[in-house]
């Protein structure tokens, strides 16, 4: 499976045309074209390119819809 | 707009601007799911599908209801509605609840309702947990909607065979929790 440094997953913020990957629990996800995704944005509050393993407590939903989202890779250090 | 009411729920701790944008995109999702529901709803036909054909409806009806009720907030909170219908329906807080490849396939029809339904849910809770004791009235009125999402997902369940919905179908005026907003 790929590895992707913090920066590298920052970089990919969805804007602009480009890949829109998040992170959560170490692991890397693909929401480049996920319709809830567009922009790299997500309801208004989160963004691609960020780590959103707190922001889980917060959402209206449970990580099983992580499921739905392919894992494109795992963070390593920078 | 109404100036003093926004400024009491900016004060409240509020991001109005992000409050805003949630409803639009809230509001987006009820026009469209009302549009491809009404989809559906002609493709819910035969033994299996007509027993499903009037929840459908009604949630069709409702969905709809759903929209004209948060236009008022929108705009009152100094937002307003895309020029651009396609951008409002890009804009949508929910995917497009669209007919399955096989529209005869009424599980697969009824998969696609019951996503379409959670995903309100999950918008519906997530303004109601921003407003609380906040913006009372975009909660009350994010409640009374919710209220109904949470009826409509049910429905779809039970049809799933996930278990009882916990009630009946609508008797009467559609839209019970909501329908004082749109008086």
């Amino acid at each position: 499976m790929k590895e992707f440094t913090l920066d590298e997953i920052r970089r990919c913020d969805g804007r602009d045309g480009r890949r829109a990957l998040i992170l959560y629990k170490g692991k890397v996800y693909d929401v480049t074209g996920s319709f809830l995704w567009q922009d790299g944005r997500h309801q208004v509050l989160h963004s691609a390119g960020a780590d959103l393993t707190d922001a889980m407590d917060e959402a209206p939903h449970g990580e099983d819809l992580m499921e739905r989202v392919p894992v494109v890779g795992v963070l390593i250090g920078d | 707009m109404a100036r003093v009411a926004r400024e009491m729920v900016e004060k409240a701790g509020v991001n109005v601007d992000q409050l805003i944008e949630l409803l639009v995109k809230n509001a987006a999702a009820e026009l469209t799911t009302y549009y491809y529901y009404t989809i559906l709803r002609m493709n819910l036909i035969g033994l299996k599908g007509e027993g499903v054909k009037e929840i459908a409806e009604t949630a069709r009806v409702e969905d709809r209801n759903h929209f004209e009720a948060l236009i008022p907030r929108i705009y009152e909170l100094g937002g307003e509605l895309p020029a651009d219908m396609k951008a409002f329906h890009d804009k949508s807080a929910c995917p497009p609840a669209s007919l399955p490849k096989d529209p005869t396939d009424v599980m697969g029809i009824l998969k696609v309702l019951v996503e379409a339904e959670r995903c309100a849910v999950r918008g519906y809770t997530q303004i109601c947990n921003m407003t609380a004791g906040k913006d009372h009235r975009t909660y009350e009125l994010a409640v009374a909607i919710l209220n109904e999402e949470i009826e409509h997902e049910s429905w779809f369940s039970e049809f799933l065979g996930e278990g009882p919905s916990g009630h009946f179908l609508r008797r009467g005026d559609t839209s019970p929790f909501v329908r004082k907003f749109l008086q």
